[in-house]
């Protein structure tokens, strides 16, 4: 059973360092029951492939996915440097 | 007036190839240049590099970019910067280009950077030997990148990392990560030149804006920050229309 108190660590390692996850800008975010995911990233897979990995390396807790995908369109605006 | 497109933390896998692709085909009629931020990649293969050169290869302006730590992950970062050199794309690790730019020279210098905090928070050149190479690692990037910028002469000069210059940008990353987000010395190589602008990535949950001690505006471009495609930076202007053609 994992230590509640390392599990933010666990699962941020493991969002960096396994090899299909590879994502360092993921908020891990314990509510009372669940483990709210956040963040963005560049595709659906990705965002798939974390919620599956994570659930499968920890079965018995509750993780609520809100990773969005971010958006890729053209600006419509310039900003002046001065 | 240049205009500079500049986005950061793209991340290129097979699973992104076409994503950008729309936005950057109207690019050359947004800005006269592309900068990017490093982190183009996944896990810094060669795979991922030509993926990259696919989506962000092949544009009618130049293309100018610096490598971040996910491009170092497989230790193949010579093998990724030739993929990207043979596509056309400029790659810039401590050291400058110049582009020619309707009339006026803009000068780019550029280094990844590295990690080692800001004033008050920061690690020092101290102890263990792994420290005091962590710390030697942040100072000779810096000072190499003060170099580069100092060597450049130009009308317009951009200074390219993927590790953040000031902690201002950093503001919604929590606070413990900042030694692993960025250096003060970035913004003490910034400020050694006349930079007018300097553009990061890294940090998915920081903020857009900042500046140096030296008063350097700081933008920090990764992606999940601008939401978007790429911004555009307007330099050298006597005026500014903040519509951009055919917006």
């Amino acid at each position: 059973m994992t230590n509640q108190i390392d599990l933010e660590a666990e699962i941020q390692r493991l969002l960096t360092e396994h090899d299909r996850i590879s994502e360092q800008g993921i908020t891990v975010q314990r509510r009372e029951h669940q483990v709210v995911l956040g963040g963005e990233v560049e595709s659906a897979q990705r965002r798939d492939e974390i919620c599956r990995q994570i659930t499968e390396r920890f079965p018995d807790i509750e993780i609520t996915c809100d990773i969005g995908i971010t958006r890729a369109q053209a600006p419509s605006e310039v900003e002046e440097i001065s | 007036m240049i205009r500079i497109a500049a986005v950061g933390d793209v991340h290129v896998d097979k699973d992104v190839v076409g994503r950008y692709r729309p936005a950057l085909e109207q690019l050359p009629d947004r800005a006269d240049a592309l900068l990017i931020a490093g982190d183009l990649t996944r896990h810094g293969t060669v795979e991922e590099a030509r993926c990259f050169a696919t989506e962000f290869g092949g544009l009618e302006v130049p293309v100018v970019v610096v490598l971040g730590n996910h491009d170092h992950q497989s230790d193949l970062q010579d093998d990724v910067s030739a993929v990207l050199t043979d596509a056309g794309i400029t790659v810039l690790e401590c050291s400058s280009t110049v582009l020619e730019i309707n009339g006026h020279r803009l000068g780019i210098a550029g280094s990844k950077g590295f990690g080692g905090g800001f004033a008050g928070a920061c690690a020092s050149n101290f102890g263990e030997r792994e420290m005091k190479n962590f710390v030697g690692t942040t100072e000779d990037i810096a000072q190499r990148l003060g170099e580069a910028l100092r060597s450049v002469r130009c009308d317009a000069l951009v200074a390219l990392t993927h590790y953040a210059p000031v902690p201002e940008t950093l503001v919604g990353e929590p606070l413990e990560i900042y030694p692993f987000l960025g250096c003060y010395q970035l913004g003490q190589a910034i400020d050694s030149a006349p930079t007018a602008l300097a553009l990061h990535g890294h940090a998915h949950h920081g903020s857009e804006r900042g500046r140096t001690p030296g008063g350097v505006p700081v933008r920090n471009v990764a992606h999940p920050v601008i939401k978007q495609a790429y911004n555009v930076y307007q330099l050298l202007s006597d005026s500014v229309d903040t519509e951009l053609v055919n917006a």
